[in-house]
């Protein structure tokens, strides 16, 4: 009961935000000049002599409140534009490359997680022993690594240097035939899940290996944050009294650390799961471009080099999207762990 | 004979207060010299500051008046590898290696230095306006911020950039707009925290004025955490600025830009089969110095945090 | 004579810090008696909580116990081959089985003691999940038992035996592998349900001796929805839930008020009663130490300065310490200025030579800042540990 009026209140919130986004993209809008959002509508180089005309079609000169009403109608509607680097309409092409990146970010989001949280805690256990200073130091060197340098040093290294041992792209040549025919039925139109629900083991792991690097490449940046939070906030916890409590009831180490510490050292690492979606979206554009794996970021960036308007301003709404989603997952995960945060 | 002995008194006097401070002063240098990596990082910074300021000198431009153009030593695509003309190599379309790196190095300062000095002080002014007044500043302050960092920071770079044309000027400019709102909030929730805390009614009790009481109790407890994030940021910046010009948003083909370089190498990545790792110059040159300057920055704002928190100092 | 529960011999204890190393305990001496409550007095710093850290052996790093014995008279709970003991000399898992069973502490600041993200319930029942699990085993076992006899279906009869083969094991080998292999799986866990409620029947009971009403509830509370004298009980809870022979009270009620504060010691009297613990009573409330304890242990800057009786002490306090001490404790009725004792304390980094005290002694002599003075039995059950007092020393001078 609580927690529903909880989700409606957030749910509020989230149409509030996203009025604010669009509010930004449309400001983003406007920065562009008239002619450029013209060019947007041009399908031939004929129409170029009519651009005046063009712009009065489209309203692009009317006051900026007319045209942020006609913009907010079109959305409603669905219409985001047209995006020229996709060759379809713009909220279409989100979902056709949708299923690329959530495959990318389901095998990475469990391993930053997982790992990051596990370093984090031995590491901060063991404090200033040997284990401690190594696992901060990849931990840094990993928190300032370019991620597409790094990626590009992983393919020179295992496409290049071990002759194609891991290769860039989504599937092999043989395997994206194969998931484009007819036989193969696509149910999420993520390859790896597909390939298991249609029984071809053999894509499934076609489809891993090409999946391995742009995995590693994404995990080891974000997980460095995930295990420098978790470290700080562990030896923060560890220090309070209730551990020493429970070290006075006679818990042995592993279950103070495990059962009474864990649990609050992981309050501050929910907390930046905003920030670390964030930097996964980063990452995302990045590994996905170097990889070739088309899909959300790969699409974005190309729509930021050739000036696909539709795209980029898509980018940005999704992603306002993206974050009040994540935002509520967060304030769910906080009532879940923390008895302290009441749902007002 | 009597001005002598007070005026040794008086200098006494001051050697006693500032006791605690020099006292201090002493226990950060000692944590300084006790962490390796703080030492490393400030190494670094040190080194790149060097390699920037001599850049004249260490690479001389071929034209003086655009030094940030490398200058070419041929038209044939294909790289070629470090030799004694050129130490680093050549990278596609003949571009000095070594020379770009080394330009690299003053760009990568010029970002971020304007960038985060820039960032730093909006953020700052409006996150004070907001803390300090409250009310509708806040509201509407507060808001902006919200919605900006409601948005990854690379995505709305992008945007920002293809508005306003594929510049590294537009890039700057970008990551300015982009990047106040984390400062702003930073001193903004630190101003209300101090607002409340007891040494400040302390002083508004024995009669301190709201400015006064701003500049002496506030600014400087707030100040640690902005100065900490200002050092990481210099490295995130330059790393986003990188990438935009990886994407090809940011500086234009041929600028002495390490990201711009590194997209250079995106065709050379797997060399002819016999030797596949032909063309590891082109790429790897140019990341390490990135990843040392970045990494520089980042063990100096960690060991800022480690030596300043007052709370962090004595574990 | 009572014979001794607990004594520590020379206990020294330091802390290496940046600054140098800090002399926290040096050579202390002090023991408890059976069914005693003795307290330990003195200012903030002068080792009170430190001396109990160390008997249990929770001091981290950068502390250290340097040198010295605790003995202690174990009340054979768990298979040990000896009942005395030095505490000092066991291993961890040992010292894992006395905490909390044997010897329990409360802490000061009962809010930061208890765990926030778990309820008061879980933390009381945790004390007994330690150490009295064979015991819920049994428990559980009978009731596995009846169920098994009621039950006519042969698919709950067959879960009911298989719960019962699990218990069974868990009475024989409590930490075995295979025990906690399935605790992990999901669906299977639902074994530990039977431990667990009968765990919590036992924590609701003790909520009751400690007299928070409606008990029930307040079990499933966390801790932060509770008042602080509430919280101090379910600390209090968790120390006896498994009826510790020692029971250490570091500062309970120093950050309670008042009235609860004598709520809180009216309680620990009672169920000293009932439970049979001793217990040693850490304070710097004189007042506190009046009213509860029989013998008291004054501790200045690491040293143990005083020990006697409760009404010896106040009726005639020997070492100047604790002279000055009562004559600065403000009493109704007395007109007088309070004294204050010149000087402050002193930093243990670079402590006074011999005894701690002299610098700020108004009856100090040449030899006092030579060695430290031993502590020395003057009258009967009094030890002094003062040169005023040491008669086979003579020709000192004033």
């Amino acid at each position: 009961m609580e927690m529903r009026a909880y989700i409606i209140r957030r749910l509020l919130l989230l149409f509030i935000v996203l009025f604010g986004v669009s509010i930004l993209v449309f400001g983003i809008l406007s920065l562009f000049s008239p002619e450029q959002r013209a060019s947007v509508f041009i399908t031939d180089v004929k129409q170029l002599r009519d651009i005046q005309g063009i712009i009065k079609k489209y309203g692009l000169d009317a006051p900026i409140q007319v045209q942020y009403y006609n913009w907010m109608k079109a959305l409603f509607r669905g219409d985001l534009g047209w995006s020229k680097t996709a060759q379809r309409p713009a909220l279409e092409a989100l979902f056709h490359f949708l299923p690329n990146t959530l495959e990318l970010a389901l095998f990475s989001a469990p391993l930053i997680v997982l790992v990051g949280i596990w370093l984090g805690s031995v590491s901060a256990v063991h404090q200033d022993k040997v284990i401690d200073h190594t696992t901060r130091t990849l931990a840094i060197i990993g928190w300032s690594l370019p991620t597409f340098w790094f990626g590009l040093m992983l393919l020179m290294i295992f496409y290049g240097y071990f002759r194609g041992f891991l290769p860039p792209e989504t599937l092999s040549m043989k395997a994206s035939l194969y998931v484009k025919s007819a036989e193969f039925a696509r149910y999420t139109r993520i390859n790896t899940i597909d390939a298991l629900l249609n029984g071809q083991l053999w894509i499934f792991l076609d489809a891993l290996r090409h999946l391995i690097l742009p995995v590693i490449t994404l995990t080891v940046v974000q997980c460095a944050l995930v295990m420098r939070i978790m470290r700080s906030s562990m030896l923060e916890v560890l220090g309070r009294g209730y551990i020493t409590t429970a070290r006075a009831k006679g818990a042995d180490e592993n279950r103070v650390v495990k059962k009474h510490a864990r649990r609050n050292a992981l309050i501050p690492v929910i907390t930046v799961s905003g920030w670390l979606v964030a930097s996964l979206v980063h990452g995302v554009v990045i590994t996905e471009t170097i990889f070739s794996r088309k899909g959300l970021g790969w699409w974005w960036a190309r729509a930021a080099i050739q000036l696909d308007i539709p795209a980029v301003l898509c980018a940005v709404l999704f992603n306002g999207v993206l974050f009040v989603v994540t935002n509520l997952v967060v304030d769910l995960l906080y009532v879940y762990i923390d008895p302290r945060v009441r749902l007002r | 004979m009597k001005t002598l002995k007070s005026k040794l008194a008086s200098w006494d006097e001051l050697k006693k207060s500032l006791k605690p401070r020099v006292e201090e002063l002493k226990f950060s240098l000692h944590r300084i010299k006790r962490s390796p990596l703080s030492l490393v990082g400030l190494s670094l910074i040190l080194l790149f500051a060097a390699v920037a300021i001599l850049a004249p000198q260490l690479a001389p431009p071929k034209h003086p008046y655009e030094p940030y153009n490398i200058p070419r030593y041929g038209y044939s695509a294909e790289p070629r590898p470090p030799s004694a003309e050129h130490i680093f190599g050549t990278t596609e379309g003949q571009y000095d290696v070594y020379y770009g790196v080394i330009w690299g190095t003053r760009t990568a300062f010029r970002i971020g230095f304007m960038v985060v000095g820039a960032t730093f002080l909006i953020g700052l002014v409006l996150g004070s306006i907001a803390g300090y007044y409250g009310g509708l500043f806040d509201e509407v302050i507060m808001r902006v911020v919200d919605i900006f960092m409601s948005i990854p920071t690379l995505i709305l770079a992008m945007a920002l950039v293809t508005a306003l044309g594929h510049s590294l000027d537009n890039v700057m400019k970008a990551l300015i707009i982009v990047g106040w709102p984390i400062y702003a909030r930073l001193i903004r929730g630190d101003i209300l925290r101090v607002r409340e805390e007891d040494y400040v009614s302390a002083a508004r009790a024995v009669g301190c004025s709201s400015p006064l009481i701003i500049i002496k109790h506030v600014l400087p407890n707030s100040i640690y955490p902005m100065v900490i994030m200002a050092s990481l940021d210099v490295g995130a910046v330059v790393l986003v600025a990188a990438a935009l010009s990886f994407l090809g948003l940011g500086a234009p083909v041929g600028y002495a830009d390490w990201g711009q370089m590194v997209s250079f190498a995106r065709n050379w990545i797997v060399g002819p089969p016999q030797s596949p790792l032909a063309y590891w110059h082109t790429i790897t040159i140019p990341g390490l110095f990135m990843l040392f300057f970045v990494l520089g920055w980042n063990l100096l704002g960690d060991a800022f945090r480690d030596i300043l928190d007052p709370r962090l100092r004595r574990r | 004579m009572v014979p001794k529960l607990l004594e520590a011999e020379n206990l020294t204890m330091n802390f290496y810090t940046y600054e140098g190393v800090v002399q926290a305990l040096d050579r202390i001496n002090l023991n408890v008696r059976e069914g005693e409550i003795l307290g330990l007095v003195g200012e903030t710093g002068c080792g009170k909580s430190v001396t109990a850290l160390s008997i249990l052996r929770l001091i981290r790093p950068p502390g250290r116990i340097e040198e010295g014995k605790v003995n202690f008279r174990l009340k054979n709970r768990f298979a040990a081959s000896k009942r005395d003991i030095n505490l000092l000399d066991q291993d961890e898992a040992f010292m894992q089985k006395v905490r909390g069973n044997e010897i329990s502490m409360i802490f000061q600041e009962p809010s930061e003691a208890l765990n926030p993200v778990y309820s008061v319930g879980d933390q009381i029942s945790e004390a007994f999940l330690l150490h009295r699990k064979e015991e819920l085993c049994q428990v559980v076992l009978k009731r596995i038992e009846q169920d098994i006899k009621k039950d006519g279906f042969f698919l709950t009869r067959a879960i009911l035996k298989m719960e019962r083969g699990i218990y069974l094991k868990m009475m024989e080998k409590p930490r075995s592998s295979s025990l906690k292999f399935l605790s992990c799986i999901p669906g299977v866990r639902r074994y530990r349900r039977r431990l667990l409620e009968e765990a919590k029947r036992r924590s609701i009971e003790m909520l009751r001796i400690l007299g928070i009403p409606h008990p029930e509830g307040v079990v499933m509370r966390y801790p932060h929805e509770l008042s602080g004298g509430m919280q101090q009980r379910v600390v209090i809870a968790m120390a006896l839930a498994c009826n510790p022979t020692l029971l250490i009270a570091d500062e309970p009620t120093s950050n309670l008020d008042v009235t609860i504060q004598a709520q809180i010691l009216d309680l620990v009297r009672k169920l000293k009663k009932e439970f049979g613990s001793s217990i040693l009573f850490i304070t710097h409330d004189l007042g506190v130490v009046a009213e509860m304890c029989e013998k008291v242990v004054v501790m200045y800057a690491g040293h143990i300065a005083e020990v006697a009786p409760v009404h010896s002490l106040f009726k005639k306090p020997l070492h100047p310490y604790t002279q000055g001490l009562l004559k600065s404790v403000p009493r109704p009725g007395r007109k007088d200025r309070l004294q204050s004792i010149k000087g402050s304390v002193p930093n243990l980094i670079s402590p006074p030579s011999g005894c701690r005290f002299h610098p700020r002694c108004p009856r100090v002599m040449h030899k006092c800042s030579d060695a430290k003075p031993a502590l020395r039995e003057t009258e009967k059950n009094r030890f002094v540990a003062c040169y005023l007092y040491h008669k086979e020393r003579d020709k000192d001078d004033a």
